[in-house]
């Protein structure tokens, strides 16, 4: 009896697992070319913590305009009617992204799987999409991991990574004559990662990196950190801080008299968001890689007009790359006829791409970075700031071959 | 002055008192002694309002003061003159006597206080606790008599002290009492009872067990030791 | 020699936000036995209402620093009797835990009306620039931080020694029975009192809105240096608060000079110290067992 209950259980669960399996954008699935009728995007991200305003909602929102703009484009001839676009927070926890991801992609139908800030996090949510053999088309995480040692053939980096902001940030700066940094950063993987790309990209532009000096994380009093950084004399210090630990640095910074003594701050990662909640006043001056600004072009500007009667806001370039990468994850859909994901990953190799966020860009073959070029900014003055969210001035063009390592150097193997 | 009848009350799952009455007249001192967990710090805490009673009623100068809260209890006239003194480290002594309030006109002025006891006038910019026990001691007991309590509720003055101290102790009870105020007396010394209290009552098992005059419990004074224990 | 002084100095006004309100903490665990774990999210609400009141009202930081506080003790009014009164007789964790979930709450509805990234806050501008003090040069702000703190803490300290208050205050947090049998009605201080060390945590969050980053989460890290604060300098002691707190910002400030990865670590390291030498804390006083 025993015994026979058992069995019936585990055929059940076989049963289970064939069906799964069919549905899984196999040829054989019910939908013809579409698994389930109908393609899901799925935004995994941060809807509440401190990334919620850099991406989080406003991303949704942003690949929801994607969706529209296919629709427009395509009309009747869209090989795919039903488009659903799905929100998850994952609260900036790898396991938590781990989880979701494997839930998305096993019973939210998901096709792909949008944004994902927090490298730890994307980094699982890579080996889901590798497992279950369906897209991951990241914009805001930034380690190089994901399309270095830890690539995938499913997995795509779409808007940047620590690399971009070093080389732009910290050989640009070198090169227009900040030689002599101190870098203060955070003591965890980010912001060691960070330092080690910067004092790379600082040295082989001709600079050098004097002094590194690791906080605690998080950390409030920057007071005295900022005098010993300040006791070797530098041309730029650089700090790898994020979030509210970098607005507190900022705001010491400001008032430790550095800035008079001809001190440059440059900031490893910032966001159109940190300066339009601290105010530009805080920022002005800073130098930092922005990978795209709503305002640096008529087309981006146009988008971010688009942008923000949807949402009351200016976009973020993270904001745009979601855009982005949904719009043209939706082109090779169309292209492919399906959704099956190899078929959608082989349109999306090597093709060169110019949107609204993509400029010169080129979603590589070998390592699927998504290259492209980048902007060196630096926050405006509140005098030269002409309307709401009018922070940046850009100061360089990054072209995407000096912003992006070489794939060759990436370290990825596709082997799956 | 101070009337209790029919006092219950419980402690924790077990019932501490079972009927108490006890009676304080003005000018009286009146003693009440019991081993260990016969229920006299229960007793103690109830009068003062600090534990709740069950049943019974409690009248201190013809008012009713059952389920007062314990500051109200003060300012009915009720001093308690805590068994382990109760003096306040992080006040000095004369903030020591000036922080209950007076709560009637008998209420000594600070001078009248230091007068009596010149000890305290001599330390008064100093921390409560820098005194000696038997200065302590007397800083309690000045500091109820400086509010013009009308009833003293003294809980083991004699306990710890030299012997010359408790006999100034005594000293003191038999001018409080002079001056019309009443003293409940909690005392497991004795022969100090003996020295100063007019009534004793004997508390066992949360039950007054007996109630005996000066001289009886003079002549009892062997028998009661070792009913106490000592 | 300058750099230590300079060092020195600036610890001690980083420490001035940890003594104002682990003043305010001392004083509510003093009275309320009450371990208020909600005091970082009161220290955040101080921010974030100088931040809001400067956007919506244009009132500047002189005002806040007066016009806050006040809003606060309020807010700390209300709080003790809508929520902690009811727990006082309870088991002193069940209003930690209450004061921690009111944290959680606090949080996500600052998160959820200002956001996440933060608030702005400009300095004014007689506050900018920097002093020189015989080779110290320092922000004239954390300079003005650390002698307003100051200010205050010798005020409270004066109410607490010379005030009938004060006194009431010392008695009630030393032993509450007695006082209560002496004729005090403490219940009555505990509403005041523990609106009074809200707004304590609330004026440090003043302070701290033109130098630090105004956002819903600024109040969690606060808060558990708060807490190694008050161990240091013993629980519910006044002074041992305003002492440590200006300690623990002297071992921030020499950490992050010397040993900067160390900076917060060598905070608890001096708490285990501290509680293994002296258990009930440099100024507490060791409990009198009957």
């Amino acid at each position: 009896m025993e015994s026979k209950r058992k069995w019936a259980g585990a055929s059940a669960i076989t049963v289970t697992l064939l069906l799964s399996a069919c549905g899984g954008g196999g040829p054989a699935s019910s939908g013809g070319d579409f698994s389930g009728d109908k393609l899901v995007l799925a935004v995994l991200n941060d809807q509440s913590g401190i990334y919620k305003d850099a991406s989080g909602p406003n991303s949704v929102k942003a690949v929801e305009m994607a969706v529209a703009d296919y629709r427009t484009k395509y009309g009747d001839q869209a090989v795919v009617k039903k488009i659903e676009v799905t929100s998850t927070d994952h609260q900036n926890k790898p396991d938590i992204a781990n989880t979701k991801a494997s839930e998305l992609y096993e019973r939210g139908g998901a096709d792909v799987i949008l944004d994902v800030p927090t490298s730890s996090a994307a980094l699982a949510v890579a080996t889901q999409a590798k497992n279950h053999k369906k897209l991951f088309l990241d914009v805001s995480a930034a380690t190089t991991a994901l399309t270095g040692a830890q690539c995938n053939k499913y997995t795509f980096q779409w808007a940047y990574n620590t690399h971009l902001l070093a080389t732009g940030t910290g050989a640009t700066v070198t090169r227009n004559g900040g030689k002599k940094w101190t870098i203060i950063f955070p003591d965890y993987e980010f912001g060691q990662n960070m330092t080690k790309s910067f004092t790379t990209a600082v040295t082989k532009a001709g600079g050098t990196v004097q002094e590194t000096i690791p906080t605690p994380f998080p950390n409030e009093n920057f007071a005295t950190f900022l005098t010993k950084a300040g006791s070797s004399n530098p041309d730029v210090i650089g700090t790898m801080q994020a979030g509210g630990d970098l607005i507190n640095l900022v705001k010491q910074f400001n008032e430790s008299g550095l800035k008079e003594k001809g001190v440059e701050l440059a900031v490893g990662l910032m966001l159109i968001n940190d300066i339009h909640s601290l105010g530009v006043e805080q920022f002005a001056g800073t130098l930092f890689t922005d990978p795209w600004y709503w305002n640096m072009d008529a087309e981006a500007r146009a988008w971010a007009d688009r942008f923000l009667a949807e949402t009351g806001a200016r976009p973020s370039f993270e904001h745009a790359g979601n855009y982005s990468a949904a719009l043209q994850y939706l082109d090779a859909v169309q292209a492919a006829g399906t959704d099956d994901a190899d078929a959608v990953v082989a349109k999306l190799e090597g093709k060169k791409v110019n949107d609204v966020f993509l400029r010169n860009g080129e979603i590589r073959a070998q390592d699927h970075s998504v290259v492209h070029d980048a902007n060196l900014a630096r926050v405006k003055k509140p005098a030269d700031v002409k309307e709401d969210w009018d922070y940046e001035e850009i100061v360089a063009k990054i072209p995407a071959a000096e912003g992006f390592p070489p794939a060759e150097a990436s370290g990825c193997s596709m082997k799956p | 002055m101070l009337e209790v009848t029919g006092l219950t009350a419980w402690y924790g799952q077990a019932q501490a008192l079972h009927g108490v009455d006890v009676r304080v007249n003005a000018g009286e001192v009146v003693s009440l002694a019991g081993r260990n967990g016969a229920g006299k710090t229960t007793l103690v805490r109830c009068l003062i309002g600090l534990h709740q009673q069950a049943g019974g009623t409690v009248r201190l100068h013809g008012r009713d003061i059952t389920g007062l809260p314990a500051h109200r209890r003060a300012r009915a006239g009720m001093g308690w003159v805590q068994d382990d003194r109760g003096i306040y480290a992080s006040l000095t002594v004369e903030e020591n006597l000036l922080l209950p309030p007076t709560v009637s006109d008998r209420a000594w002025a600070l001078e009248q206080v230091y007068q009596a006891f010149p000890v305290l006038a001599e330390r008064r910019k100093a921390p409560g606790t820098t005194l000696s026990g038997g200065e302590q001691q007397m800083l309690a007991i000045a500091r109820v008599l400086r509010t013009g309590a009308r009833l003293l509720l003294m809980d083991e003055p004699s306990e710890g002290l030299a012997p010359v101290i408790v006999a100034r102790i005594g000293a003191i009870i038999r001018d409080v009492k002079a001056t019309g105020a009443g003293v409940l007396l909690i005392e497991q010394n004795v022969k100090f009872a003996a020295t100063v209290a007019d009534r004793h009552y004997l508390l066992s098992q949360g039950r007054i067990v007996e109630t005996l005059d000066n001289d009886e419990f003079r002549r009892r004074e062997g028998d009661l030791l070792k009913h106490l224990g000592i | 020699m300058s750099a230590v002084l300079q060092y020195a100095v600036q610890g001690l006004a980083a420490g001035s936000f940890y003594a104002l309100a682990a003043l305010g903490l001392a004083v509510i665990f003093g009275v309320l036995g009450v371990v208020n774990f909600a005091h970082g999210a009161f220290y955040m609400l101080g921010a974030v209402a100088t931040a809001v009141l400067l956007d919506t009202l244009d009132l500047p930081l002189w005002w806040s620093l007066l016009v806050v506080p006040v809003l606060m003790f309020g807010f700390g009014v209300v709080v003790e009797r809508l929520l902690v009164q009811w727990l006082l007789r309870l088991d002193p964790l069940y209003n930690l835990l209450l004061t921690f979930g009111l944290t959680l709450v606090l949080v996500e509805l600052v998160k959820q009306r200002y956001g996440v990234s933060g608030l702005p806050y400009r300095l004014p501008g007689g506050l900018r620039g920097r002093v020189d003090l015989a080779g110290v040069v320092l922000p004239r702000y954390q300079l003005f931080v650390l002698l307003f703190s100051v200010a205050v803490c010798v005020l409270v300290w004066l109410v607490m020694t010379r005030t009938r208050i004060g006194m009431i205050v010392r008695a009630a947090t030393e032993k509450p029975e007695l006082a209560r049998a002496l004729g005090i009605n403490v219940g009555r201080w505990v509403t005041p009192v523990f609106g009074f060390g809200v707004a304590l945590a609330g004026l440090a969050g003043v302070l701290a809105a033109p130098f630090r980053a105004i956002t819903a989460e600024m109040g969690n890290n606060f808060a558990i240096i708060l807490f190694a604060v008050v161990v240091i300098g013993g629980l519910g002691s006044i002074v041992g608060a305003v002492v440590a707190g200006f300690l623990v910002g002297l071992v921030e400030a020499f950490g992050q000079a010397y040993a900067p990865t160390f900076a917060q670590i060598l905070i608890f390291v001096l708490m285990a110290l501290v509680i293994l030498i002296r258990p009930a804390g440099l100024f507490g006083r060791q409990e009198a067992t009957a």
